[in-house]
């Protein structure tokens, strides 16, 4: 049986589904029995939720005109350099 | 119905003749994630509000260069990184993505027959707003990504993007796939400990 220091080595396999069967199969039994391994699996799950709906919140971003200004008038002006 | 790819490659199209409200769109879709990803290597918010305003030159400047070979997120994610990495070279850093000598900072939680030594809390009142020690736990998670070393905080990031598969994610920073999964589960672990040492 797997030890809680290799379910939590495992955690991130396991809520992102990239475990196979047996793996999978094995680390069930373990979360079965350990309150321990429950919580943390379950920490970890919070912990990704809340990463994925930080960056979620982030787009789109605000619009941005003079910054998209700048961008466009420094191209223009590398072109006629450029020639 | 238009796929993804030909939504992409229209929007290429228009953005090679200098349109503006296209070049809007993929500003808009993508400067917050460029500017974090970016301060997280050369480590001064100015320096990597500079190091992105380059990436979207360079992006208008060669776009018609742009064969679709990958998206064209994960091409200008690419052109970011290389831009980032050259910044911090110049000013003395080299940085790696390998997370070589960084460990998971939870090896002390266990005993020697590999048992939690103490009992992980249970989580259930944690939700984004939450306020903890003065700050909401979003501005929480917000600052324990931006303590993260370099790899572990671009992972991070560039997994939560939609339209970055995992293989994208590898190719932008030049690392397998194997290393990333190790990254993304180091950065969780850190964002977690930040979390549970306010719970």
């Amino acid at each position: 049986m797997l030890s809680c220091k290799e379910v939590a080595t495992r955690a991130s396999a396991l809520i992102d589904g990239e475990l196979g069967m047996w793996d999978s199969f094995q680390m069930r039994l373990h979360l079965a029995m350990c309150k321990g391994c429950e919580r943390f699996i379950g920490q970890m799950r919070t912990t990704r939720d809340l990463t994925e709906t930080l960056f979620t919140s982030d787009a789109p971003g605000e619009a941005d005109d003079d910054r998209i200004s700048a961008i466009l008038s420094q191209l223009h002006q590398g072109k006629q350099e450029g020639g | 119905m238009p796929t993804v790819r030909g939504e992409e490659a229209a929007l290429v199209q228009l953005l090679s003749v200098g349109d503006r409200a296209a070049f809007e769109q993929v500003y808009n879709r993508h400067n917050t994630t460029l500017v974090r990803v970016a301060t997280g290597i050369v480590k001064n918010c100015a320096t990597a509000e500079e190091v992105v305003q380059e990436t979207w030159i360079a992006v208008l400047k060669y776009i018609s260069g742009f064969e679709g070979r990958s998206s064209l997120a994960s091409w200008i994610f690419t052109i970011l990184i290389n831009k980032a990495r050259s910044r911090a070279k110049r000013e003395g850093r080299i940085v790696s993505f390998d997370g070589a000598g960084e460990d998971d900072n939870l090896a002390a939680a266990f005993d020697g027959r590999g048992r939690w030594k103490n009992m992980p809390e249970l989580w259930e009142t944690l939700t984004p707003e939450r306020i903890l020690a003065g700050r909401s736990v979003m501005e929480h998670v917000n600052a324990a990504i931006d303590a993260l070393p370099p790899g572990q905080r671009s992972v991070i990031i560039l997994r939560a993007q939609q339209g970055l598969d995992a293989e994208e994610v590898c190719a932008i920073l030049g690392i397998s796939e194997g290393n990333m999964r190790v990254l993304l589960h180091r950065a969780r672990l850190g964002v977690r400990a930040a979390l549970d040492g306010l719970m």
